[in-house]
């Protein structure tokens, strides 16, 4: 029998997965639709802030309080909030996964896409913000290849302090490189550790988060976002596999 | 925010560098720059910075600090004068919490006109419009140190017993206000505005926009100065409410500190009396309870190495603060900074490590591996999940992503952003049907003609029982048993068991081939071969190198012998990446490859 083909997030979170996998991080889920709680309030977003501009949300009718996760940091939270009640003081993990802001579609916005959050806490002075470089470093050098860099710069985001921006250098096959924006990143906020029930004199850790398909876009080629999520299998057979 | 080169440069008595380095210097150690063109430059100035950064001093401080060249004049360090009051205008604030203060000044006798050449040229260089004279000293006060401010006509306020009276309160179910520009607004109660007490009408929308009823011509002589301090959340709820988005607004929101109403009183007053005379009567500041100075915050060195991994000297962070103009003492190596008024932004001392990372540069953050961690990574649910997806493959499934959102279902959204797909998916089949039916359709440009589109899809579907991952195929897998059904519900499928000795399969992806807009075309060709000299290969030759570049797939689909003689049938697809083909353009091909096939001695059927 022909083999059917694999979706081409699958096989890039595989490889993902793979390439955390030997960096000690672990793979958690978390929902869809969140409550405010996890995808804001405990993340140091509070109601009313402007950061909460940065992210176009979709409500839930009759449900006030309910969201469609605008990221997957949500899922950290939750892993968090577990790590204070098994009282662990070590956690490394990553949550691919659907996500959903309210902006109008275009070839390079889909109101649902991937991302490809995580996070690493250890006891404080252990995860630092040069293990942030030192993870994405290498993340990117085993996922574009050996002529990548990461730079950082400096950004917000609630939930981190200090908070940056990832930048890689890629050069994709007969082009010339460039730098990319590629996740925001940081030091988890202490109100963030305090608000999942942990100590932040005693634990700290990074928290970073990117979109997936603009990764697999600048990887292959692949010019429309809207591709992604289209059912349509000539996608699939637009890319062409090789098991490895 | 817009800022203009030249107007950055009156903070330094030293020349600016080039464009591109004071770029770069935001770039990588303050904000990103949206646009830079000639003089002007857009700076996407961050949340945590909106308070003191929305303005030329605010950019102008930081750029000293990132390329370490002293500041000058800095206005908010120049005392402040004493204001005087009389009786001849009061203020009062109905509810201090949505505005914590307010300063209003009454100055007689200006002389309204076009302003001076320099201030137009200002304003025009970050690209807003100069007005009159009164207008544009507001403009320019508030894009110089971020203080919003408003001038009132007082001569169209009511005066009691030679008093003018301002009142900061809530408006009334259904009040409306025109506001400059002449759009009228109906209002809800949480909307703050300001309105003149004697007439007990509305004159301005607190934070946002001023009213036309009190608007500034040029036969206004008398000006009701307005600098003010309103809560952002409120201020944020109004804009959004009445989709009113001014200068004012964003700066409220980020809640700026009251301390600076006062710089912003003093500078406008300055202006507006240099530019178009008159004369100040009165100064009121109402501010019920002053805001404390913020508190002095600590942070040790070792915690900012510990925090950002380097290994930076006491030098080094001193040098930071010093550069940033922070009053800070070190003791034991623990250094204490009080943060001006302005940086509202400095209280924690994460926030201090965070100006020493960026001002020293991320770039000096060295790259460290983490250190292996006890245990295996669990990654077992996931391997469950991707084992199950492995099975389908193996068995002609193909996987596809399809939109969470559907036309009916048991959780609708409040806000969906395409009204005929309100509520989300309570479960894959329609989407999954709706694919195959594309995926038959379009079987012949990616499958051989044997074979059938089969699908599947792992994706969250919403009932109103709760979120759960779902499982579905196209059809049952016959090599799963008889019980085997084309739906799972992963959520409770025991995949961490499944998956936890398992090693999903990985691919290698080649660069992405569009695809066409345009239908295809399928044609079927059938013939006789005489031999084994006339193999398959060299048939797919000769109808390669005659259907042209518009055949993008060829297989062969059938083969049989009779009396010695091969027979073969083969599928050619057609497509153009520009265009529609039509029958006829096809059928010429056709006759082409037949005409080939015959030549070559092969009886094409």
């Amino acid at each position: 029998m022909t083999k059917g083909r694999l979706h081409p997030i699958s096989i890039a979170i595989r490889e993902m997965a793979d390439i955390f996998g030997h960096m000690g991080f672990g793979i958690a889920y978390g929902p869809e639709l969140e409550d405010d709680w996890h995808n804001f309030t405990a993340l140091n977003v509070p109601e009313d802030h402007p950061a909460r501009d940065m992210q176009d949300t979709f409500w839930i009718k009759g449900e006030p309080g309910k969201v469609l996760r605008t990221h997957a940091t949500s899922v950290t939270m939750r892993k968090l909030e577990e790590m204070a009640k098994t009282g662990a003081t070590e956690m490394r993990m990553i949550n691919p996964g659907k996500v959903f802001r309210n902006e109008a579609t275009d070839m390079t916005h889909e109101a649902q896409f991937y991302q490809l959050d995580g996070f690493a806490v250890g006891p404080t002075g252990t995860v630092t913000l040069a293990h942030l470089k030192g993870t994405f470093d290498r993340f990117y050098r085993e996922y574009f290849g050996p002529n990548t860099k990461v730079r950082f710069r400096p950004s917000f985001f609630g939930f981190t302090e200090p908070s940056v921006e990832i930048d890689v250098w890629f050069e994709a096959p007969g082009k010339k490189g460039q730098w990319l924006e590629t996740a925001g990143a940081g030091m988890l906020h202490p109100n963030v550790i305090k608000n999942a029930g942990l100590d932040p004199e005693k634990v700290q850790g990074f928290a970073f988060g990117g979109g997936l398909e603009r990764l697999l876009m600048v990887k292959y080629g692949i010019p429309d976002v809207r591709l992604f999520h289209s059912g349509d299998i000539r996608f699939n057979y637009a890319l062409d596999e090789k098991p490895v | 925010m817009k800022v203009s080169l030249k107007w950055l440069q009156k903070y330094s008595d030293a020349p600016l560098p080039d464009a591109t380095t004071i770029a770069d210097a935001y770039t990588f150690h303050a904000f990103e720059i949206e646009e830079s063109k000639g003089d002007l430059m857009d700076v996407k100035v961050l949340p945590n910075r909106a308070a003191d950064c929305l303005s030329h001093r605010g950019l102008a401080k930081e750029l000293s600090a990132i390329l370490d060249i002293p500041f000058k004049d800095d206005p908010l360090r120049a005392p402040l004068p004493e204001f005087s009051k009389t009786d001849a205008l009061i203020v009062t604030i109905e509810d201090p919490k949505k505005c914590s203060r307010y300063m209003g000044a009454l100055v007689k006798g200006v002389k309204v006109g076009p302003s001076p050449a320099w201030l137009i040229e200002a304003l025009e260089a970050v690209g807003q419009r100069s007005i009159n004279n009164i207008v544009d000293a507001t403009n320019y006060v508030m894009l110089n140190i971020g203080q919003p401010l408003h001038a009132f006509d007082a001569k169209k306020l009511v005066q009691k017993d030679g008093t003018y009276a301002i009142n900061v309160r809530g408006a009334k179910e259904g009040e409306k206000i025109t506001t400059l520009g002449g759009e009228e607004f109906t209002l809800h109660p949480n909307v703050l505005l300001i309105t003149d007490k004697n007439a007990d009408a509305a004159i301005g929308i607190a934070g946002v926009k001023g009213g036309k009823a009190a608007e500034v011509t040029t036969e206004t002589t008398d000006l009701i100065l307005e600098s003010a301090n309103f809560d952002g959340t409120s201020v944020r709820r109004a804009t959004q409410a009445l989709k009113l988005f001014t200068d004012a607004s964003v700066r409220f929101q980020n809640r700026p500190s009251p301390e600076l109403v006062a710089y912003g009183m003093r500078d406008v007053l300055a202006l507006i009396t240099e530019i178009a005379g008159g004369e100040v009567v009165s100064i009121v500041d109402e501010y019920p309870t002053p805001t404390a100075p913020q508190s002095a915050v600590s942070v040790s060195l070792a915690k900012v190495n510990g925090l950002l991994g380097s290994n930076f000297s006491r030098e080094e962070v001193e040098n930071v603060f010093k550069r940033l103009a922070l009053p800070y003492m070190v003791v034991n190596d623990t250094f204490t900074v009080t943060p001006p008024f302005e940086r509202t932004d400095l209280i924690i001392p994460e926030d201090l490590v965070e100006e020493v990372g960026r001002i020293i540069g991320y770039d000096k953050i060295p790259a460290t591996e983490l250190s292996p961690i006890a245990g295996t990574p669990d990654q077992a649910r996931f391997h469950g999940i991707e084992r199950m997806k492995d099975q389908l493959v193996e068995q002609g499934f193909t996987e596809v992503s399809t939109q969470s959102f559907a036309s009916k279902g048991d959780i609708t959204l409040s806000n969906p952003l395409d009204k005929k797909m309100p509520a989300l998916r309570t479960s894959l089949t329609e989407n999954l049907q709706e694919a195959l039916t594309q995926a038959k359709y379009h079987a012949p440009l990616v499958l051989a003609p044997n074979e059938k589109p089969k699908l599947f899809e792992v994706g969250t579907v919403f009932p109103k029982e709760g979120e759960y991952l779902e499982l579905r195929m196209t059809e049952r897998v016959p090599e799963w048993g008889d019980k085997a059904d084309v739906v799972d519900n992963l959520s409770v499928a025991k995949l961490e068991d499944y998956g936890k000795d398992y090693a999903p399969v990985y691919y290698e992806l080649g660069a992405y081939k569009p695809f066409s807009v345009y239908p295809f075309i399928v044609r079927d060709i059938a013939l006789w071969a005489e031999g084994a000299e006339q193999s398959e290969a060299s048939i797919e030759k000769i109808i390669r190198e005659n259907a042209s570049g518009l055949l993008v797939r060829l297989d062969q689909f059938d083969r049989f012998e009779k009396e010695g003689r091969v027979s073969y049938a083969f599928r050619l697809v057609f497509e153009s990446m520009e265009r529609t083909l039509t029958d006829e353009e096809v059928n010429s091909l056709m006759a082409q490859v037949s005409e080939a096939l015959t030549k070559a001695g092969f009886e094409v059927r």
